[in-house]
């Protein structure tokens, strides 16, 4: 019984925390609904471009760990730069849809760039984590494990602080709240939307490469990243598309839901339900709660 | 240039299209003279929204051209500039419909009529002081979510927000929609009031004529993108047409609708 118990909690607390691992993908889909109420496509583009371009710094040109990592994160605001100024200022009047269609586009264009400046391999990226289960934790607590899912746990939980102090306590947090709300609006009393643009692009390339360093670390950094970015999905859809809180959240129930009917009902159904289990579950939430757990309803006053 | 001196607006003979067809505004003009307030008249797609927005520059972003005319502001052609800038030039436009930040705080509202301009902690609050001054209602609520305030709240809460930008002019779209009479008097006191004190220009766009007139030293009515009638607020308001029309007071001592239809029944009966 005890032993049926330890087991349970095993594939609970490792799908919980293989579920932040969504939440970090997720953020940054979120950051970018936020500001311009598009699902950005190319966020998984984004996920392989700037690990590969981690990868490329430190292996072919042998910067060490911590600049490499710097390098990567600023060319991901000079990617968010590029977005800002060649795709989203001309089509700053235009339709929802049609930044929609801009971000598939965006999503080619930087997987074409990405496998043309690194070639198309796959790499190994070695952060110094195992993802093996953590001795200690395997000794006192029986359970097992993985040293890389604690640590993706840590890192999400360090980003939704990052994200929650700068939004709610900073000038441009408060532009971008006001800009997620009404854009027009907030460019009537002087916001300047490109700045704004430019901050969540930034911040969604630097999300997208530590959610990278994590995927890339698990799975080796490979073009299959970008369809793995597509997991954020029902992420989004169970915690709401502009929830940074609902992101993780999301994230924790997908993961944990998927590990858990793996095990017990995945059998019935010959195994590997895994990869449609979360998207069963978003159907659910979009019959019963299309705004997801946290998104933010419509407020209407009556 | 003395006359950019007298006229902090000026708009000269403008034609707006939307998507390059649709023709919204035929031929405008109007003056808003320094320090004093202009009504902008009309009833439902006259064209006062549409004017406004091609002084805010705010017509970009529906499609909207200025193909005609010109519009000078405090000294600058307006053509070249975007919404941000004309912020910073001291021009705020309070869209129609109110428009708060409805998931943030009546407070944050407010704050966030200062992006334009780099102020310290300590005189963001020092300007927030002077503006609760104005808004002593905005105080109380604070720290409540705006989309929870009421309309004549949210109205107060767009008006102070764009008084944090420190304009030298507002352009205010229909502030007194839907709300009660008692608030439309004090959201026009406290608009009467930054005129005074703090010497903002104001160009109102209002189908509320009486109150409107009331409150305005000069008055342009417009009609399907037209200037029709242009006067001192005195004058159009002892003006016969703008009564009849626009006040609902006749010659023939009908007063409201009740009266019109009091006059059909009676007829019918003697025939």
């Amino acid at each position: 019984m005890v032993d049926e118990l330890l087991f349970f909690m095993e594939v609970l607390v490792g799908g919980l925390l293989a579920g932040t691992m969504y939440s970090l993908v997720a953020l940054g889909f979120v950051l970018i609904f936020k500001a311009s109420a598009t699902f950005n496509f190319s966020q998984g583009a984004m996920v392989f471009f700037s690990v590969l371009a981690f990868c490329g710094f430190m292996q072919d040109f042998n910067i060490p760990f911590v600049l490499a990592f710097i390098l990567a994160a600023l060319l991901m605001v000079v990617v968010g730069l590029c977005t800002e100024r060649l795709v989203l200022r001309p089509l700053m009047n235009a339709s929802e849809d049609t930044v929609l269609m801009a971000t598939i586009g965006l999503g080619y264009v930087l997987e074409g760039l990405a496998q043309a400046a690194w070639g198309v391999e796959v790499r190994r990226l070695d952060l110094g984590i195992g993802d093996f289960p953590v001795p200690w934790i395997a000794d006192n607590l029986k359970l097992f494990i993985s040293a890389l899912d604690i640590t993706a746990g840590l890192v999400a939980a360090l980003m939704i602080i990052g994200l929650f102090l700068l939004f709610k306590y900073t000038k441009i947090g408060l532009g971008l709240r006001a800009v997620a709300d009404d854009a027009g609006a907030a460019s009537s009393i002087g916001i300047p939307l490109k700045h704004i643009m430019l901050l969540v692009w930034s911040a969604a390339g630097v999300v997208a490469l530590v959610a990278g360093c994590m995927w890339g670390a698990r799975a080796g950094v490979q073009f299959a990243l970008v369809d793995l970015a597509l997991k954020a999905l029902p992420v989004l859809i169970i915690g709401g598309f502009s929830s940074i809180p609902g992101a993780i959240i999301g994230g924790l129930i997908i993961g944990a839901t998927e590990k858990v009917l793996e095990v017990y009902i995945g059998p019935y159904f010959g195994g590997a339900i895994e990869g449609w289990a979360p998207y069963v579950l978003a159907i659910f939430f979009l019959l019963y709660r299309p705004e997801g757990l946290f998104g933010e309803k419509i407020i209407r006053r009556v | 240039m003395s006359n950019s001196s007298v006229n902090i607006l000026d708009i000269k003979n403008i034609e707006v299209r939307y998507d390059n067809v649709i023709l919204a505004l035929h031929d405008v003009s109007l003056k808003v003279p320094k320090g004093k307030v202009v009504a902008l008249l009309g009833a439902n797609g006259a064209g006062k929204s549409t004017t406004l927005k091609a002084v805010s520059t705010m017509l970009a972003s529906e499609r909207g051209k200025v193909t005609k005319g010109s519009i000078n502001y405090d000294g600058t052609a307006i053509e070249k500039q975007n919404p941000s800038q004309m912020v910073g030039l001291g021009m705020v436009q309070v869209l129609e419909g109110r428009r708060c930040f409805g998931h943030l705080t009546v407070e944050e509202n407010i704050i966030s009529g200062a992006y334009s301009r780099k102020l310290s902690k300590g005189d963001i609050n020092q300007e927030l002081e002077k503006i609760y001054a104005y808004f002593i209602r905005l105080k109380e609520r604070r720290k409540s979510q705006a989309a929870f305030t009421s309309g004549g709240e949210q109205q107060m809460i767009a008006v102070a927000r764009a008084m944090m930008a420190k304009p030298k002019m507002l352009l205010l779209d229909e502030p007194t929609m839907g709300l009660a009479p008692q608030l439309v008097a004090e959201i026009f006191n406290i608009v009467k009031e930054l005129n005074t004190k703090e010497g903002v220009s104001i160009l109102l766009a209002e189908q509320n004529t009486n109150v409107a007139l009331k409150n305005s030293d000069y008055g342009y009515i417009i009609e399907t993108g037209r200037v029709m009638l242009d006067g001192s607020a005195q004058s159009l308001l002892n003006d016969d047409k703008v009564k009849e029309l626009y006040l609902g007071i006749s010659k023939k001592g009908r007063k409201n609708f009740r009266d019109v239809l009091k006059e059909e029944s009676l007829k019918k009966k003697n025939n």
